[in-house]
């Protein structure tokens, strides 16, 4: 313990202070011994501001103070200038110091010397390992070509410089590079096919604005812990909050009404909500008109849209028509400007008739007409009886929903993370266009999901000289590639033949977990890159050390809020362990000598670049000074609303999604419009033209007779996916041991006990646990958290040996990776239990 | 001995400020107030009481209990789920029985109202867990436990045979810095302050929300106030 | 009418130091024994008991409070004897109050394991707080056996003089001087009966003053204490007497013994009594809601401490000692004597682990345990079973106990020299 020189007086002060203290001490307790005076906080050597950056969406700014060398202590830095976001962090950021210098932590290289999986390793040097990967990349380049090594490393959005560099390096050696927002099943499809954005949610701050809060599979009290304040900043405004979750949520514990849904029928609520809202004639046509395709008339011979070339010699076809009620006849509106042509009145129901150039004549209708007629089939009886919701409890939310302005649809990964999850988010989707909450503080619909979001323009550091590595979708390197994957995809003429993987734990967070583990047998080299000994660390031949992120540079941002951060180093990089950019530029240098100039950049360098290419964007003014000093807000609006520029300048849809370029992600939208309508011919042949409902599919594979439960794996308080799993101080409180939480009356039909091991299994794997009894699940399914390491569970792999990794081939209708493009339905699975032992000799 | 600076010299202002006591108070009595409609049950203060404090494995200053069946589990009301939490930590009593029982004084009330214990005294016979009604103090068994041996935190370690709790961070107090747990909760369900302030905050909620005292019925005045959850409207 | 104890032949004698021998090696190795296990728990701390922050009080604790009751029956026998001229007890008076010096000494020595910090025990005494119960019984527990020693040194000064022995401090044999030990002893008997209550009735109000623990926090403490001292203290009383007779230390007859089991029976009824009176007082409202200690008493996790504890460490005791005929039998007598000291053991086992079986509040998780587990750190139930360490440390205490008392026994003069 350190004395300094200052404590000793404040100390020597405040023994007087003490001694008076007892004097006047409580009750008729005498005191008056002198007790030594409590001095001030020991000393530190440094306290440095970082960034907590796990794949979590948190985003927060974190202090790291140190003595000694070690971070003896991590606390929200609280700085950022938008007060409302301090403190911002978790439980389980402000204990990283205990992986930090964890037992887990990976301090040098190693080199395999058991079995694949059998963790049997030896500590092997930098030099070993990295010619080793390098020899063996030669090997493999050569004979199945460079592009058969697949980098997968999740959320770019979480570490524009480290991560970047594994994009720059795939670019330069042509390695194929996978893909995360769309493998982790959170890429919202119904976005990038309603609003042709791969995502567009509102900054958390805005939530306070809302007047009403409508949260869809989204459990913001565990899973957005820096946030969830803002919902009782709401709150305390008045504002009313209605959780739908099939199990009783710490959201739900929050929520003014908490409405128990059966899984996966989400877009069946809302349409139900649609039509009530229609039925009560509280939808807002005029915003439908101006903003969306509802009055675009559509062909009933085709059900394509009707375009101008149709009707006129030489017309466009970037043209469409609407039917002006005003004329009784079609008017024309293009693709530059949203609204509608002055003076006309466009229809946005009813069947008409148009004459085409070639002379026939053909039935059409306005989009919403179509929308309209499915929508008439969701009455409140059948909504009820398909999602278990009453008619009438339905009724009066459709009133408050569409009633109370601003109205905000928080969506999450529970309503998304299924195999017709676009339906879901495309049903919402329509609810806030119908209500006028897009583009509105304190309303939307936003999707709050990974921490996918590239805030900024990485293109010059990712892509060398424009050079872009092939974007294969993870998916397809765990199940092949499948017979209706889209033409663009750039999957390896010879398949795939290495892994990377960095930033991830594949073995544990994959889908079909079993199905991965048998591309194993293909491939000649597994390298993992982590800091702690994960179960995918076990997997691999060749394991890198990685500095966390209080060990090294780098640049990061998040949907949750608008600031841009860095990382620094608090600390030496722990042991051996080194950088990625490090550890690329080294590989680079090792395998294409001719390249290794490319690498030659420093972070500094590269955090440059990106804020030079952001000059008049998203970093417009901000320099790596200024971010060396703390958070700095991006040059977005304040709050940063999605769509402002459409709902107030009328420019049309979508805004850009970076770092795709507009013309890619335009190409989802013909109509450039907010498209309740979908045309092209796979939504056409699978009659999903509009937002409609499809029950769970779990690959088809599955008897709900044989497999009678849905098997939820949402998000843990405790752990941010498998990252913080084997920290020792939240073990103590969670206990450590995975639970299944399941109805008392499924349990009783199965003689299960609380606390007894049980299994649970489908016909893609099984695992085994422990039984948590409790009314805070829904009857007909179970729940266990994913994340859990396979050494918690009594046996098995963990949860995702039991999901599916079914592609939706309307996922596959465009390919722009991570924008349009597979999306995993986690809960979109089925399983059954049975008891194994009794609590007590479990 | 490198030549070290106190962390809180070290913070950025804006940090600082967010840190700091507002309004300073030149004879406080120390209170806080748990809002426990804003308490999200994440422990954050509990963990970060640990870290703070250097509390070893197998104890916690602090701990977040659940109105509930079990840890994050709700209780069925007539058909009707409910949960809430509550994070507990030393009440700081100002008719403390651990004060009271205390044979050598070792746990003792200061001027500021904090109640705190002086380790070098303590004899270790557990007098004072017996007497408190909240049981929040706890006892170093053994040798301490530390995650791979991680000593963390701002101050000395207790030793072997005697009991801690809460200090209220006074190490931070004399700097003129919240609890840490104040700080760093997340949701803005802890509020710190000067209970003999009437215009501080603390007084403030207490007044305006009814701020409760646990187990009031014992008398033993905590200067820690819960505020009740708010009234729901049901669709 | 039953003769006096023949006074042994020699040769018995001999065989007896051989087995004397035997007895005073036993002690020692059991003393060593539980020297060691202190040492062990000294340098590892209280983590080696299976004490924690759940129930932070056991074994310890508890044999100290039945020490201290125990020590009861001397000054009891002896300074009632004087007040109320219940002279009968005249022969065991000298054994009885050897015995009460014995049972708080050890009572004493209980406090040493008990604490963290051994070292610092001059602590109560250079930071006493003078609000804390404990400060008041380390007080009164002081007091009560400087009495008791000097009751011992009063009993036997005259007869150690006569035998020549330094213990006599130079003092003489003279018959004034037993004159004035006589008056001493009538004078002292004014004080050590009000500190004999004290003792226990403070050593009561350690555990009933606290509102933290409603199973203590009541006002009857104190006399059930009183009450069950009297039981226990009495009955060592008599099987050391017995004992003592038997080894031809002592000689006494069976009406003695009958009586004193008669006298036995009484306290067990009175203490029966509070018993009783607590039990319903508490159990009659029919508050059975979880974590009502009573209920846990009466037909929870401690009825089964508790039936035994009424069953049979008083009701079978109270019955052989009821009917003259039986209590006439020194056997029987010992037999009922043991029973009801094993009885009060369990009644106080009860009071302890009932007390703290549930924390004041009880959420989950719990509280914290203390100690890193490899589930979770808190524990909502608190049961609580003294380790093989706690075990072999009181055994220690009780042979070290039992060591000074049969050297008591055999160097100090027992039989009253009657005038
Ligand atoms: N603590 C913590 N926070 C995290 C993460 C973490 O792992 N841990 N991960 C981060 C990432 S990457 C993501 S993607 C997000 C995900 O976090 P969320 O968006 O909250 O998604 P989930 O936790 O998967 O599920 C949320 C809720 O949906 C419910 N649910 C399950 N099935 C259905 C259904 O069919 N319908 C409806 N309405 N509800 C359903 C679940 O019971 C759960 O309560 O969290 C981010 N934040
Ligand atoms: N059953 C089921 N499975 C799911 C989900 C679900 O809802 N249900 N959710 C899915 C979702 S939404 C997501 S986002 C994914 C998340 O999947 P992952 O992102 O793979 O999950 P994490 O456990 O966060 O893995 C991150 C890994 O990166 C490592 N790491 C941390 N810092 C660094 C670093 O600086 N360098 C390197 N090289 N490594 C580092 C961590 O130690 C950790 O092992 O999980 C998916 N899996
Ligand atoms: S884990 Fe996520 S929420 Fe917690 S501090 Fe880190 S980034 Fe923030
Ligand atoms: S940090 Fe705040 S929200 Fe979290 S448990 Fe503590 S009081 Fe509750
Ligand atoms: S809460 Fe317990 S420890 Fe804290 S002051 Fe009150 S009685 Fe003492
Ligand atoms: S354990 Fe220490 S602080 Fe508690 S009562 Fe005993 S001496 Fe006082
Ligand atoms: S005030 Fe300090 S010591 Fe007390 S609970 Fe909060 S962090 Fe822990
Ligand atoms: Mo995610």
């Amino acid at each position: 313990m350190t004395v300094s020189r200052r404590r000793f007086l404040k100390g020597a002060a405040a023994v007087g202070a003490t001694t008076a203290a007892a004097a006047g001490g409580a009750g008729f307790v005498l005191l008056g011994r002198d007790h030594p005076a409590v001095a001030a906080s020991e000393g530190v050597d440094r306290v440095v501001r970082t960034t907590c950056s796990p794949n979590c969406t948190g985003s927060c700014g974190q202090l790291a103070f140190v003595r000694d060398g070690k971070v003896v202590k991590v606390q929200q830095a609280a700085d950022y200038p938008d007060t409302a976001y301090n403190p911002r962090g978790c439980m389980k950021g402000i204990s990283y110091h205990t992986l930090i210098h964890g037992r887990d932590r990976i301090l040098t290289p190693l080199i395999r010397t058991g079995e694949r999986g059998s963790g049997e390793f030896r500590r092997a040097t930098w030099d070993e390992v990295l010619d080793r990967i390098a020899g063996d990349m030669k090997r493999i380049g050569e004979r199945w070509g460079y592009d058969s090594i697949h980098v997968f490393g999740q959320v770019p959005g979480s570490g524009y410089i480290q991560k970047g560099a594994n994009y720059r390096a795939s670019a330069l050696l042509g390695l194929t590079h996978g893909t995360s927002f769309d493998f982790n099943g959170d890429l919202p499809m119904g976005m990038p096919i309603t609003f042709g954005v791969q995502n567009a949610e509102h900054e958390a701050k805005d939530w306070a604005n809302s007047r009403f809060l409508l949260l869809i599979g989204a459990n913001p009290v565990e899973t957005r812990i820096p946030d969830v304040h803002f919902l009782f900043d709401a709150l305390e405004r008045g504002a009313q909050m209605v959780v739908v979750d099939p199990n009783f949520s710490g959201t739900a514990s929050k929520a003014d009404t908490w409405l128990q849904i059966r899984p996966g029928t989400d877009a069946a609520l809302g349409l139900g909500l649609a039509r009530e809202i229609v039925v009560r004639e509280l939808a807002d046509f005029d915003f439908l008109r101006t903003y969306t395709d509802a009055p675009l008339l559509v062909r009933l011979d085709t059900g394509v849209r009707l375009r101008e070339a149709d009707v006129v010699a030489g017309g466009s076809d970037a043209r469409f028509a609407i039917w002006d009620e005003a004329a009784g006849q079609p008017a024309w509106v293009g693709t530059e400007r949203l609204g509608m042509p002055d003076g006309t009145r466009a229809a946005v129901s009813g069947t008409y008739r148009v004459r085409l150039a070639d002379g026939s004549a053909v039935q059409v209708a306005p989009g919403f007409e179509l929308v309209w007629r499915e929508l008439e089939r969701w009455t409140g009886d059948r909504t009820a009886e398909v999602t278990g919701i009453s008619a009438e409890m339905i009724g009066r939310l459709a009133h408050a929903y569409a009633a109370t302005k601003p109205a905000a649809i928080l969506m999450g990964g529970g309503a998304n993370h299924w195999f017709h999850g676009d339906l879901t988010g495309r049903a919402m989707g329509l609810l806030a266009s119908m209500t006028g909450n897009i583009g509105r503080s304190g309303g939307g619909f936003s999707v709050y999901v990974g921490q996918y979001k590239v805030r900024v323009n990485v293109g010059p550091w990712n892509n060398p000289d424009g050079v872009k590595a092939h974007i294969v979708p993870s998916i397809y390197f765990v199940r092949g590639r499948s017979d209706t994957m889209h033409p663009d995809v750039p999957y390896p003429a010879n398949g795939f033949h290495g892994l990377v993987v960095t930033f991830a734990n594949m073995f544990v967070q994959a889908p079909d977990v079993n199905r991965l583990h048998q591309t194993l047998a293909g491939l000649d080299l597994v390298v993992v890159v982590d800091h702690q000994m994960t179960e995918t660390v076990r997997w691999a031949d060749v394991v890198l050390p990685a500095a966390t992120w209080y060990e090294k540079t780098d640049l990061t941002a998040t949907p949750l809020h608008p600031f841009l951060q860095l990382q620094q180093a608090a600390i030496d990089p722990v042991g051996e362990s080194r950088t990625e950019l490090w550890m690329w530029r080294e590989l680079v240098r090792r395998i294409a000598p001719d390249q290794a100039a490319a690498m030659d950049v420093s972070e500094d360098e590269a955090i440059e670049m990106i804020l030079a290419a952001g000059a008049d964007g998203p970093t417009k003014g901000i320099t790596l000074a200024d971010l060396r000093a703390g958070p700095v807000r991006l040059n977005v609006p304040d709050p940063d609303i999605p769509f402002l520029k459409q709902i107030e300048d009328l420019e049309p849809f979508p805004p850009v999604s970076l770092p795709a370029p507009i013309e890619a992600t335009a190409a989802f939208l013909p109509t450039r419009r907010i498209e309740l309508y979908k045309e092209e011919q796979r939504f056409r042949d699978l009659g999903e033209t509009v937002p409609t409902y499809r029950d769970p599919h779990d690959d088809g594979v599955h008897d709900p007779a044989v497999y009678p439960l849905t098997f939820l794996t949402p998000h843990s308080k405790w752990r941010i996916h498998s990252t913080y799993g084997n920290n020792p101080w939240l073990a103590e409180i969670h206990g450590g041991r995975p639970k299944l939480l399941i109805h008392p009356d499924d349990a009783s039909r199965r003689g299960i006990e609380p606390g007894d091991l049980v299994e649970v299994y489908n016909t893609r794997g099984a695992f085994r646990a422990w039984a948590e009894v409790s009314e805070a699940a829904g009857i007909g399914s179970v729940t266990l958290p994913e994340g859990w390491w396979p050494r918690d569970f009594a046996a098995g792999k963990g949860v995702n040996e039991l999901t599916t990794s079914e592609v939706n081939p309307i996922h596959e209708v465009h390919f722009v990776a991570n924008m349009w493009s597979p999306s995993t339905g986690w809960k979109d699975c089925r399983c059954d239990v049975r008891r194994i032992a009794g609590s007590s000799d479990a | 001995m490198p030549d070290r600076r106190s962390p809180v010299d070290l913070l950025s202002p804006a940090s600082r400020a967010y840190g700091a006591i507002e309004p300073p108070s030149s004879s406080p009595r120390w209170g806080m107030v748990v809002d426990t409609e804003r308490c999200i049950g994440c422990w954050s203060c509990a963990v970060v009481c640990k870290s703070e404090n250097n509390v070893p494995l197998g104890m916690w200053w602090n701990r977040i209990l659940t109105e509930g069946e079990g840890l994050d589990l709700p209780t069925t009301e007539h058909g009707r789920e409910e949960m809430s939490w509550t994070p507990l930590a030393c009440q700081h009593c100002d008719n403390a029985p651990c004060v009271k029982v205390c044979p050598v004084q070792a746990t003792y009330r200061r001027e500021d109202g904090v109640v705190m214990m002086d380790s070098a005294r303590c004899i270790g016979c557990r007098y004072c867990m017996i007497a408190c009604p909240y049981g929040v103090r706890t006892f170093n068994w053994g040798a301490p436990a530390r995650p791979n041996g991680l000593e963390t935190g701002m101050v000395e370690a207790r030793p072997v045979g005697t009991v801690e709790k809460c200090t209220l961070c006074v190490h931070r107090l004399e700097e003129g810095q919240v609890p840490s747990c104040v700080w760093s909760c997340p949701a803005g369900a802890r509020i710190f302050g000067d209970l003999d302030d009437p215009d501080s905050r603390v007084s403030r909620l207490v007044r305006d929300r009814q701020g409760e005292m646990l187990l009031e019925e014992k008398g033993t005045l905590p200067k820690v106030r819960y505020l009740p959850p708010r009234r729901r409207r049901e669709l | 009418m039953t003769a006096h104890a023949e006074p042994r032949a020699p040769a018995g004698a001999q065989r007896r130091v051989g087995g004397f021998g035997l007895w005073l090696g036993l002690l020692a190795l059991l003393m060593l024994v539980g020297f060691g296990a202190w040492v062990y728990q000294v340098s590892n701390g209280l983590a080696v008991t299976n004490l924690r922050n759940t129930v932070m009080w056991g074994q310890y604790i508890l044999f100290f409070m039945f020490f201290v009751g125990l020590s009861a029956g001397g000054l009891i026998v002896a300074s009632s004897g004087r007040l109320f001229g219940a002279t009968r007890f005249g022969p065991i008076v000298r054994l009885a109050v050897l015995e009460a010096t014995v049972a708080v000494m050890l009572a004493a020595i209980f406090l040493f394991p008990d604490i963290g910090r051994p070292e610092r025990l001059w602590h109560l005494f250079r930071y006493p707080n003078l609000t804390s119960p404990m400060i008041w019984d380390i007080a009164i527990v002081t007091v009560y056996f400087a009495l008791s020693a000097l009751y011992v040194w009063l009993y036997t000064r005259a007869d150690l003089a006569a035998a020549g022995s330094r213990l006599a401090l130079g003092t003489s044999a003279s018959v004034e001087a037993r004159a004035r030990d006589d008056r001493l002893k009538g004078a002292l008997a004014w004080v050590a009966l009000p500190a004999a209550v004290l003792l226990h009735s403070i050593t009561a109000w350690i555990f009933g003053l606290q509102i933290s623990r409603g199973f203590w926090y009541t006002a009857i403490m104190a006399p059930m204490f009183v009450a069950s001292a009297l039981v226990s203290g009495l009955a060592l009383v008599i099987l050391l007497a017995l004992v003592v007779r038997r080894v031809g230390r002592l000689r006494f007859d069976d009406g003695l013994v009958a009586y004193l089991g008669g006298l036995l029976a009484v306290f067990i009824s009175v203490e029966a009594f509070f018993v009783l009176s607590e039990a319903l007082t508490a159990a009659y409202p029919g508050a059975e809601f979880e974590g009502d200690p009573i209920a846990r008493m009466l037909t929870g996790q401690f009825a089964p401490l508790f039936w035994f504890e009424v069953g049979v460490g008083l009701l079978v005791p109270f019955v052989m000692l009821a009917r003259r005929g039986w209590r006439a039998s020194p056997r029987v007598v010992a037999i009922a004597a043991g029973i009801a000291i094993v009885g009060i053991y369990v009644h106080r086992l009860n009071l302890v682990l009932n007390g703290l079986a549930v924390s004041p509040i009880g959420l989950p998780p719990g509280v914290s345990i203390g100690t890193p587990q490899d589930g979770a750190s808190f524990a909502m139930s608190n049961w609580y079973v003294p380790s093989a360490i706690e075990w072999l440390i009181v055994i220690g205490v009780l042979a070290f106990g039992a060591f000074v008392f049969t050297m008591a026994a055999r160097w100090l003069p027992l039989e009253p020299t009657d005038h």
